[in-house]
């Protein structure tokens, strides 16, 4: 590889593990070389990482009042 | 015991919110995610023994609550969509449906950008409802790990599968959510751009007809707006 030590295919096929950093350091180091080269891997490395952002703004809900007040009498029944 | 009560009541009040969202997505019904809630901590209060130390307490519990919902599941009769999934792994050159590829047109890299302009139009409900539409054994995948931040290996403590499998699955199921979150763009008036190519700065790339591409994405620009 000259340019970017990794070439696009397989900086597509570890994205994701990338995104969820499960790429141990060296395969991360090597992705990261290649998003700073390749525009095109960049861009879609951008599009999950938001797409990513955005499901976990899901997740961060309150509970209902009427769940808090159920687990609570269970746990004082415990 | 690894924990005492008051820790464990602790424990159970901080995760409570997510136990709830992940029981709501689950289920897809209120009253029956409150019940699945309820039964996973007082099942967990029982196996209490099993949790080997409390740093471990969230990715148990969540277990208990999964397995849970698997029991009951079979209780009513249902069989599970997690369930004897044998061949896990992507075939060879298998590949996922993206989003991206179907929007990005790299000569438009400095005038607009029509994969991030689909992502500004995402609403939270369309999020919900391509997460509902997911079959069950990739829900609960893309749920834990972009949703609750699990690790690869809690996911897999969580589901008792293999870490590979975690990692295939989370393919299928992103690729998944994506086609459907394209399909209800496209029913929501979102006009499809020819195919992408990649473009890569060591040469070799294909480029799109422009004229083409520069009509989709002033198509794509008016969409939903």
């Amino acid at each position: 590889m000259t340019k970017h030590e990794i070439d696009c295919e397989r900086a597509l096929k570890q994205l994701f593990e990338f995104i969820d950093q499960e790429l141990p350091e060296d395969r991360r180091d090597e992705m990261q070389r290649h998003l700073h080269t390749c525009r095109s891997c960049f861009s879609r490395f951008e599009f999950e990482r938001r797409l990513k952002e955005k499901l976990g703004g899901l997740g961060k809900g309150e509970p209902s009042s009427g769940i808090s007040d159920r687990i609570t009498k269970l746990l004082s029944s415990l | 015991m690894a924990i005492l009560k008051k820790a464990f009541e602790n424990q159970v009040i901080d995760l409570l919110g997510r136990m709830h969202g992940v029981a709501c997505r689950l289920t897809r019904n209120d009253a029956d995610a409150e019940d699945l809630v309820a039964e996973t901590v007082a099942r967990a209060w029982r196996a209490l023994d099993t949790l080997e130390h409390e740093a471990a307490f969230r990715g148990w519990i969540f277990k208990i609550l999964h397995n849970t919902f698997l029991d009951e599941c079979r209780r009513r009769g249902a069989r599970p969509q997690f369930e004897s999934f044998g061949c896990e792994e992507p075939e060879e050159g298998e590949q996922q449906f993206s989003v991206f590829e179907q929007m990005h047109q790299p000569f438009l890299l400095w005038f607009s950008n029509p994969e991030q302009e689909f992502l500004d139009k995402i609403l939270r409900d369309d999020l919900e409802r391509a997460l509902a539409t997911l079959p069950e054994h990739y829900r609960i995948v893309v749920i834990l790990s972009d949703l609750e931040e699990f690790s690869y290996s809690e996911i897999a403590m969580t589901l008792a599968v293999p870490v590979g499998t975690v990692r295939s699955r989370l393919a299928r199921a992103r690729g998944t959510l994506q086609k459907i979150l394209w399909q209800q763009a496209r029913d929501a008036g979102l006009s499809a751009a020819p195919p992408a190519r990649h473009e890569c700065e060591d040469g070799k790339a294909d480029t799109p007809r422009p004229a083409t591409a520069r009509q989709a994405a002033r198509a794509n620009k008016d969409w939903k707006s």
